[in-house]
């Protein structure tokens, strides 16, 4: 079971000052695996991304990936490891068009094999029309696709995706579902993070839940939904 | 935007006609204000570098220039040729620039600004009581006057000028084509997402803090060369920082052309106001407000707005055309 891991999680604490935002989290993802990380706001969902990405370290445990240990490593370095992210709230380079965003992540993402065509990735997040267009001049919802297409141009391992439905209209799920489709017949690894329940019920395989920064729950999405402390966490 | 073929003939030769004003007798006055000019552009195109293109608001060029000018001028007393002293101190400008990058990339905007602005007072109040050789110069305490210069001709220094100032718009005009302004750009708008995109923040800082600081180095060494008298006061003035600043904002931070715009008009209105004292600081902070508030993306950023450079750009393709054709 460890040697398929790609990524593993282990007994992570992450402390800001007197609160702690993580709690003794470990759990593992599997290669080509689609896991969903679950939980209240303020859970520590998007704390965790970011001690798994480099940009925060924990206060203490292990980060492992693929068998190696990347824990407190910088954040460029863990993105020419292979592991890209995108951002919950759009975070584009505003003076730039789309099509330099993703050059961006293309140049610097490191040494490995060379990845999807760009205009491939435009047509994947069908933001073709707009990849001339300066960052500054999108809607959010085109940004939240450019935050896709610039993970996904630093060709990474493992991709880690923060509410990357948040604020689209129903008729819009369905293409959503089909690019995490689409991420997931390349072969790569993704963690999702979402509140759009019908994305995280029918996009992954298996479900942690968390809660005030402790694991509370994990399975597939029927078990976790059934689940009592899950149900606690959330309607109290 | 497609940059036509004859844009690049154009700029060599405005370059020879320049290069070639000291032999066919233009005025020695014009030399004169055209070797400030060249002096200022170098020191405006870096700090636009900085501030324009990786998001450093740097306020230490003087510690540069004075460093510079410091390293060339004692480097004459233990009979450094002032040739190899101008390549010495732009050096040690690098260095310095080397030195002090991480504590001060370790501060973020306003922070990282002030950081580098308390570092040519220190450097100030060092030459005033640090004296490697030589006796006090004219009892004036710590300057030092410029050995061995006293064969160079003021075509000489404008030639000298004018390569730094070429050169200064050709490394920028490279490093933006490059990886490496992709990266700086990035840095510029979202550290952040630059990070998690692979761009090693302080490594591509670094490079640009280090081009910069050589190139102002080079710059503010040229100017001891024409001007060969150094003292704390004169080579860590504020105003090595203040000029640059005002022809990047008023040209236009961020563009090219900017800092050539707001170098030309810098310089016009430096000898324009020479005989106004404080005045002419009062009248530069004047203009620089105006611009700030009426055209915030400088002269340049209006003139792209109004589409003043659609029709030369139509002209130069047209010409282009026509001379394939034939």
């Amino acid at each position: 079971m460890l040697e398929t891991a790609v990524l593993s999680v282990d007994r992570v604490n992450k402390r800001f000052g007197g609160i702690l935002a993580l709690q003794d989290l470990s759990f593992e993802v599997q290669a080509g695996e689609v896991l969903g990380l679950m939980g209240p706001n303020g859970a520590g969902k998007t704390t965790l991304l970011n001690v798994i990405a480099g940009t925060y370290s924990p206060s203490s445990g292990r980060v492992n990936f693929r068998g190696r240990n990347i824990t407190g490593f910088p954040a460029h370095k863990v993105c020419h490891l292979g592991i890209a992210r995108t951002y919950q709230i759009p975070q584009p380079f505003t003076s730039l068009s789309a099509r330099q965003n993703i050059l961006v992540a293309a140049k610097y993402g490191g040494k490995k094999a060379a990845g999807m065509e760009h205009d491939k990735i435009f047509d994947l997040v069908n933001l073709s029309e707009q990849k001339d267009m300066l960052a500054r001049d999108l809607a959010t919802v085109s940004l939240k696709r450019l935050e896709l297409a610039r993970a996904l141009a630093s060709n990474p391992t493992l991709i880690l995706l923060d509410e990357i439905a948040a604020g689209s209209t129903d008729a819009e799920l369905p293409r959503i579902l089909g690019m995490i489709e689409e991420i997931r017949k390349m072969g790569k690894t993704v963690v999702l993070v979402e509140h759009v329940m019908k994305v995280m019920v029918e996009a992954v395989d298996r479900i942690i839940v968390i809660d005030k920064g402790a694991k509370i729950a994990e399975g597939t999405p029927g078990e976790v939904m059934k689940d009592e402390k899950v149900m606690a966490a959330y309607f109290g | 935007m497609k940059i036509p073929r004859l844009t690049t003939l154009a700029s060599v030769a405005v370059l020879v006609v320049l290069a070639l004003f000291p032999v066919i007798g233009v005025p020695l006055s014009w030399l004169n204000y055209l070797f400030t000019f060249f002096i200022y552009l170098a020191l405006a195109n870096m700090w636009n570098l900085l501030a324009g293109y990786t998001g450093l608001i740097c306020l230490c060029p003087h510690a540069f220039v004075g460093l510079a000018g410091y390293t060339l001028a004692i480097g004459t007393w233990v009979g450094v040729p002032f040739q190899a002293g101008l390549i010495a101190g732009a050096a040690v400008a690098a260095l310095f620039a080397l030195i002090i990058s991480y504590p001060v990339f370790r501060m973020k905007g306003i922070y990282f600004a002030i950081g580098t602005l308390i570092l040519p007072e220190v450097l100030k109040a060092w030459f005033n009581f640090w004296r490697p050789v030589g006796n006090a110069y004219q009892g004036m305490g710590a300057g030092y006057s410029v050995k061995g210069v006293a064969g160079v001709t003021l075509g000489d220094t404008y030639w000298l000028a004018l390569a730094i100032a070429a050169a200064s718009i050709f490394l920028v005009h490279i490093i933006l084509r490059a990886r490496l302004g992709l990266g700086l750009k990035a840095i510029r708008d979202n550290e952040n997402t630059a990070a998690s995109s692979g761009v090693n923040i302080f490594r591509l800082k670094l490079s640009s803090f280090l081009i910069a600081a050589f190139i102002m180095g080079l710059a503010g060494a040229a100017y001891f060369i024409f001007s060969p008298r150094i003292q704390p006061t004169g080579g860590f003035t504020i105003s090595w920082l203040l000029l640059p600043l005002m022809a990047t904002v008023i040209g236009g931070e961020g563009s090219e052309e900017g800092p050539i715009i707001g170098a030309a008009i810098v310089t016009f209105l430096r000898f324009l106001l020479a005989d106004y004292g404080a005045w002419s600081l009062l009248i530069q902070g004047i203009i620089l407000l105006v611009v700030v508030v009426v055209m915030p993306q400088g002269i340049a950023g209006l003139l792209r707005q109004v589409g003043a450079y659609r029709f030369p750009q139509k002209l130069f393709q047209a010409a282009e055309g026509k001379i394939r054709k034939a």
